[in-house]
């Protein structure tokens, strides 16, 4: 049998195209890869990038119209520079201080009063953050320079308060999430059936087209339907909240995503720590790749890098039955275990 | 399959060793088995995120019949995997449930590596002939 063959379009791996990115999305296709995998990305980056953000509020003065919670609330939900929090924070839950200290957080003060006669606006760039933090700059994207608004001050209205800003994820409070949106859609065409379009009386002419339709071929006049597809396509659109850029946010996302599976690894491991030659501890990809001329072409420079997968044909590979070489039906037997 | 000559020899795992392997994470445990080639493991703190994209690559394993995972309750933090494998039915290869397990992790890791590597390279191809700008 011809091993390319068995192996069949896997063999080639997953694949990244990116259509559009700038500071705020990153938009791109995976595709030759599975749901499972595709969805476990994007729930990672909704729910479990850590990002800085107010969690304690120690407010000392407050005459504005605006409730001690409800500001304390809207504080929590303004977006903090976060890139590369792990270098820089620790969760104040692991941290060895009895509440917070500056290992585990940091801390923004707010002191505003309305002398005048007009109403004062009072904005996220108001919040001062302690100084030689690493981090928890007030995110501002407006082209006023102004952030997020906090509340309105009256004449005589005052406002000093204590932020506590701490690392966290959104799992626990949205406000931690580094998105604001993900967009995940696949087969545009609904080749594969998965969504069962109301209509009146024609659902194409009815429904709007998606934008990602282009990128695919239509179901073909009379092309049966093929019930053994699977979704492989996956058009992706991380859009930042400013936090962490959208590109780190993706890259933090497959790293958490790793460290979880070295801790289950690690733990299965401790009775027998000779699976493979794995060694436990989660293998970020090698620093030899950066933004180097790679271009998109496969894996030219990723065959040496001193591990295999069995996503890739060719490469030296100690599981082969991944790659065509056997199966557990034919002979061969030819696991490394 | 009876269970005590197919198993004879090359088994890695006793009955016995399968339980102390156990023991030695609290978020892993080993919840049913009737034998090394067909376990039930349960992962506390993970849910549909590992529990999904884990249950399809330990299935993409030949080795394995069977694997499926589920949440029993939303409330409570815990994935349940169940994973059998051929053992020495079709093959003298004899991968047990555990061994596929951890095949099946360090498969996604592999997986992940590869496409942080891929989406890595695209976005410097891609910063090059367009740089990072406003919509």
């Amino acid at each position: 049998m011809d091993e390319m063959d068995f192996a069949g379009p896997d063999a080639i791996g997953p694949q990244v195209t990116i259509r559009q990115a700038n500071d705020r999305h990153v938009d791109f296709v995976l595709s030759n890869c599975d749901l499972a995998f595709a969805n476990s990305i994007r729930r990672i980056i909704i729910a479990e990038v850590p990002t800085v953000a107010i969690d304690l509020v120690e407010i000392e003065t407050n005459s504005s119209v605006i409730p001690d919670e409800f500001l304390s609330h809207r504080l929590g939900l303004i977006p903090l520079d976060s890139s590369q929090v792990d270098d820089k924070l620790v969760y104040y839950r692991d941290c060895t201080c009895d509440a917070y200290c500056e290992q585990c957080s940091v801390t923004l003060t707010l002191y505003a009063k309305c002398t005048g006669e007009t109403n004062v606006t009072i904005y996220a760039r108001d919040l001062a953050v302690a100084e030689g933090a690493p981090c928890g700059t007030p995110v501002i994207n407006d082209p006023d320079g102004h952030g997020s608004i906090i509340c309105k001050l009256r004449k005589g209205q005052e406002l000093k308060l204590r932020c506590i800003a701490k690392k966290g994820i959104a799992k626990e409070h949205a406000k931690w999430s580094p998105v604001s949106a993900v967009a995940f859609e696949y087969d545009p065409h609904n080749k594969l059936r998965h969504i069962d379009y109301w209509y009146e009386e024609d659902a194409a002419s009815e429904w709007p087209r998606s934008s990602n339709a282009d990128w695919e071929e239509p179901l073909a006049e009379g092309e049966p339907f093929n019930y053994d597809a699977v979704p492989s396509r996956f058009y992706i659109d991380v859009e930042s909240v400013g936090q962490i850029p959208p590109q780190e946010i993706l890259e933090q996302g497959i790293k958490y995503l790793q460290e979880k599976l070295a801790a289950i690894i690690q733990g299965l491991t401790g009775a027998d720590a000779n699976v493979d030659g794995f060694s436990g501890g989660a293998r970020s990809p090698p620093g030899a790749h950066g933004a180097n001329g790679n271009a998109g072409g496969r894996d030219d420079s990723w065959g040496d890098q001193g591990y295999t997968t069995p996503f890739q044909s060719g490469g030296r590979t100690t599981y082969d039955a991944w790659n065509g070489g056997t199966t557990p039906y034919g002979g061969g037997g030819g696991s490394s275990w | 399959m009876s269970q005590d000559t197919s198993m004879q020899g090359s088994t890695p795992y006793t009955v016995e060793e399968v339980e102390h392997v156990s023991l030695d994470d609290p978020n892993v445990s080993i919840t049913i088995q009737s034998d090394p080639y067909s376990m039930s493991f349960q992962i506390e703190n993970e849910d549909h995120t590992l529990g999904n994209a884990l249950r399809y690559i330990i299935m993409r394993n030949p080795e394995v019949e069977f694997c499926g995972y589920s949440i029993p309750h939303p409330s409570e933090a815990k994935m349940n995997i169940r994973i059998q494998t051929y053992g020495a039915q079709l093959c003298p290869c004899k991968v047990t449930a555990i061994e596929a397990l951890k095949r099946g992790l360090v498969d996604l890791v592999d997986l992940c590596d590869i496409v942080m590597h891929k989406f890595k390279n695209e976005m410097g191809r891609f910063g090059k002939h367009e740089p990072v700008q406003e919509d």
